[in-house]
């Protein structure tokens, strides 16, 4: 349902939206339910000519039923979207697969800094590519993100990944994403954090294997020394 | 006919003060602005933001456009333009960023109290005989040269700015030719006592 609004483009954004859809159809059904026999009775027990008013204290068996059963039935609904909930939530946040790459995400008043690892695929080497406002990673690769944030609380939130994940000053939060598609969409700050919030957006290029081979060859440090040796 | 003779007159003139108008508008993004350098333009450290109270036109003008097209600020080590990005990109088009910087240029500016300590204004003064050469003798700054102002904006600034220029932070875009030059000039500024001192220097020319 929301794809059709917000591309999927992320291995565990149909996990996220199984949720939204579960959710929107429980409760779905149970607003339709309640409003249903709302308008009914007030429709069955409108007032007529010579028939007085009933007070119903709601006390007796039968009256309480009309709160005990869909109670549990309500419940029976809870223990539903908390399992499967339980069983996302260990998937996108708890478990965290091997990498095939890191990158490092930054966040501070009111932009987004991405470290990329350069050809060498590691961090913190003279090849690290770094980019504002642009992060660039490959299709059907798992990156572990290292989320980091320089001042106040940031949220890094890709909606094309379903993926939202505080940033904490002080903390550095590792996390995972494997993107599935191709193509170029938002990154935002999902936290507010100061008069430029709003204003906090960055872009996600995700590429092919050769997009992005050719996307650090023209961006690496060495390679840009390589042409401009005398640069320094 | 009258009319037409004003509108030659008018189109032959040099570009006069800013139109009512457009300062108007200016004054309503100004708001914005406002929350950082303050409602007087008069600026705020802790917001990291520099008194711009007077600043010239131009000069605010074609840094609005250097922010919003990222040839300055979108540094990942410059904090205060990280900031001041994402904010000159609320200026939807060339005729706001006019307006703003016209407003900016109206506001009446004024020498802040100085915060910093240890600058040496007579050795300040034998280093600034080539800052002078851009940014005028009395630190006005010279449009011809690309030149803002020095007088009229904060200490901490100026050091923050020179530090930056020193370290690369700013004057590192290839396509920003002047922020480059800047960068050279701040490379002859020994350490961070030359960089005091030649502010201290600054600081008397805006009490002359
Ligand atoms: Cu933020």
């Amino acid at each position: 349902m929301i794809e059709y609004y917000v591309v999927a483009a992320s291995t565990y954004a149909k996990d996220i939206d199984f949720l939204f859809d579960l959710i929107f159809w429980l409760v779905g059904l149970w607003f339709m339910a309640t409003s249903g026999l709302f308008f009914w009775l007030i429709i069955r027990f409108r007032k007529r000519e010579g028939v007085p008013a009933q007070y119903i204290s709601g006390e007796k068996k039968d009256e309480k039923r009309w709160i005990h059963l869909p109670h549990y039935l309500v419940l029976v609904c809870d223990v539903f979207i908390i399992y499967f909930a339980v069983v996302v939530w260990y998937d996108v946040k708890q478990d965290l697969p091997p990498a095939d790459q890191t990158v490092r995400v930054i966040g501070q008043q009111w932009a987004w800094t991405f470290e990329h690892p350069g050809p060498d695929g590691k961090l913190d080497t003279a090849d690290d590519i770094v980019k504002v406002n642009e992060l660039h990673i490959q299709k059907d690769t798992l990156y572990h993100y290292k989320l980091e944030a320089r001042d106040v609380l940031h949220n890094f939130s890709v909606p094309v990944f379903r993926l939202k994940q505080d940033a904490i000053p002080g903390r550095v939060i590792t996390g995972w994403f494997e993107a599935t598609m191709a193509g170029e969409w938002d990154i935002q700050c999902a936290e507010i954090c100061g008069i430029g919030h709003g204003l906090m957006g960055a872009r996600i290029h995700i590429e092919t294997a050769d997009q992005h081979a050719a996307w650090m060859a023209a961006e690496s440090p060495l390679s840009l020394a390589a042409y401009a040796p005398a640069q320094k | 006919m009258a009319a037409a003779a004003l509108l030659a007159l008018a189109a032959a003139l040099p570009p006069g003060p800013a139109r009512a108008d457009e300062l108007e508008r200016g004054e309503a993004l100004f708001d914005l602005c406002s929350q950082c350098h303050g409602s007087q333009g008069q600026g705020s450290k802790l917001a990291l933001a520099p008194a711009i109270a007077g600043l010239k036109q131009w000069y605010a003008e074609r840094q609005l456009h250097n922010f919003k097209s990222g040839i300055r600020g979108k540094n990942p080590d410059d904090v205060a333009g990280l900031r001041m990005h994402p904010m000159s990109l609320s200026l939807k088009d060339d005729a706001d960023i006019t307006a703003v910087a016209a407003y900016v240029a109206s506001l009446s500016a004024s020498q802040p109290a100085s915060t910093l300590e240890g600058g040496d204004a007579a050795k300040g003064a034998a280093l600034y005989a080539v800052c002078g050469a851009c940014h005028g003798p009395d630190g006005n700054g010279i449009q011809q040269m690309n030149a803002p102002r020095l007088v009229h904006t904060n200490d901490w600034y100026l050091l923050s700015a020179l530090e930056k220029y020193k370290a690369g932070v700013r004057g590192s875009n290839p396509k920003n030719a002047n922020a480059i030059m800047m960068r050279g000039m701040a490379a002859q500024l020994a350490d961070q006592q030359a960089m005091l001192d030649v502010i201290a220097h600054i600081e008397t020319l805006a009490r002359r």
